[in-house]
């Protein structure tokens, strides 16, 4: 791959790969480390890929695999689960809700809920992934991905009924652990 | 099929409309067009999923990631050996060079050493002004890097392990930690960067400072048993020079 060729890697997934980080990490700065990271590991491991439509999805997967691997564990890993998901299913005005707020509001509601969670939420929003790429991505098997969506969609929304209920400021899910992410 | 087994799987259908043809989606679909209240939840579901994707589409990237990731990639690539096989290792040297504007102020053996790969990589992190760390840094070190006249720490005085863990900005360099402390001395930002001997930088860094000069600001780097240390700013050297 040619200095060219890396420019237009970087430029077609570059934003896409830092909104997934900023999801996972955080904040800003981790999140660009994240997508630099995941760059220079493309350019030392990436660029021998043969099957070029691959790409993507090897950048989407090397990401969440530095990710998992710079943030310490802990125990919360194998009981989030079993942790409860706030069912409340979507109502009319939750649509005209997430319209009204600001996008960094939603970007952080999205950021309040368990990890587990968001990252298959963040692919299926904004990479319009289906739930076999996001599957492959993360590495779990179909059905996890489909209860992670439907457990973390119903997280998103209790997290923005209080992002409403505190005046757009966002509280932290309150079963959720601290991440030490 | 129940209707929360449908729910269960519909959560999966992408709002866009790219699942119509999968098949395992049919059942569900099938149940909510004949289930009025399956039917309007799907919809409530489809239009909510819509607008989180789309307020989520909105939020940005920094400004200065994308040269960031292509700088970053052209120093390190520099700074390793012809392994790689893109055939632009030796061009992207040259283009690193006309592209900052390289000034070697005291040049060491080799215009590609580790050291010089290291100051590029700290002025180049410095002009992304992504800094601000995971918290707060160290206090005791800060504050004894501000004061006038103070020298630059050496290995007694750095716990790396603290700072990487305890809110110093962490950045990587070529696959290894480097932490990053900012303070302000005598009206001037200065960022400096440690790393570990057996990282990146390796044995190329003499002892001495070496300074480096580039378009946007300038870098002084040194070595002590344990660390490789660069220091950036957009002073320029005088000011690196006073510092050290």
């Amino acid at each position: 791959m040619n200095n060219e060729a890396f420019a237009q890697l970087v430029d077609a997934h570059y934003a896409p790969l830092y909104r997934f980080a900023l999801s996972l990490a955080r904040n800003g700065s981790d999140a660009g480390d994240l997508v630099q990271q995941t760059f220079f590991i493309w350019a030392t491991k990436g660029h021998g890929l043969r099957e070029m439509a691959k790409a993507k999805s090897w950048l989407f997967t090397t990401l969440y695999r530095e990710f998992l691997r710079g943030r310490r564990r802990d125990s919360r890993s194998s009981s989030l689960e079993d942790l409860p998901a706030g069912e409340r299913d979507p109502a009319a005005e939750d649509v005209e809700r997430v319209s009204r707020l600001d996008a960094s509001v939603v970007m952080t509601a999205l950021q309040s809920i368990d990890e587990i969670f968001r990252a298959p939420l963040t692919l299926f929003y904004l990479e319009d992934m289906s739930y076999q790429e996001i599957a492959a991505a993360l590495g779990v098997p179909i059905g996890t991905v489909m209860s992670r969506l439907s457990r973390g969609k119903s997280q998103l929304r209790a997290s923005l009924d209080r992002t409403e209920a505190a005046g757009g400021k966002v509280l932290p899910f309150p079963n959720s652990k601290k991440s030490s992410a | 099929m129940t209707i929360d087994e449908a729910k269960f799987i519909l959560s999966a259908y992408r709002p866009t409309g790219s699942d119509t043809s999968d098949q395992t989606f049919c059942e569900a679909l099938r149940m909510a067009k004949d289930d009025p209240s399956l039917g309007a939840w799907l919809a409530q579901s489809r239009a909510h999923d819509s607008a989180v994707a789309a307020k989520l589409a909105q939020v940005a990237p920094p400004a200065g990631l994308r040269d960031a990731i292509l700088a970053g990639v052209r120093v390190s690539d520099s700074g390793r050996s012809s392994g790689l096989g893109w055939g632009w290792v030796a061009s992207m040297a040259a283009a690193a060079a006309l592209l900052v504007g390289v000034l070697w102020m005291r040049a060491p053996s080799s215009p590609d050493s580790g050291a010089a790969t290291f100051g590029r990589f700290a002025i180049n992190d410095m002009v992304t002004e992504r800094h601000g760390g995971k918290g707060e840094p160290s206090a005791a070190l800060v504050a004894e890097l501000q004061a006038t006249g103070s020298p630059m720490p050496g290995a007694g005085q750095i716990d790396f392990e603290k700072l990487r863990d305890t809110g110093c900005r962490t950045v990587t360099f070529a696959g290894h930690d480097v932490v990053e402390v900012c303070f302000n001395r005598d009206g001037s930002w200065f960022h400096l960067y440690v790393t570990r001997r057996d990282g990146p930088v390796g044995d190329s860094v003499a002892r001495g400072p070496s300074y480096f000069k580039e378009a946007v600001g300038a870098a002084a780097v040194w070595s002590d048993k344990q660390f490789d240390y660069a220091v950036a700013s957009t002073a320029g050297v005088d000011a690196l020079r006073r510092l050290l």
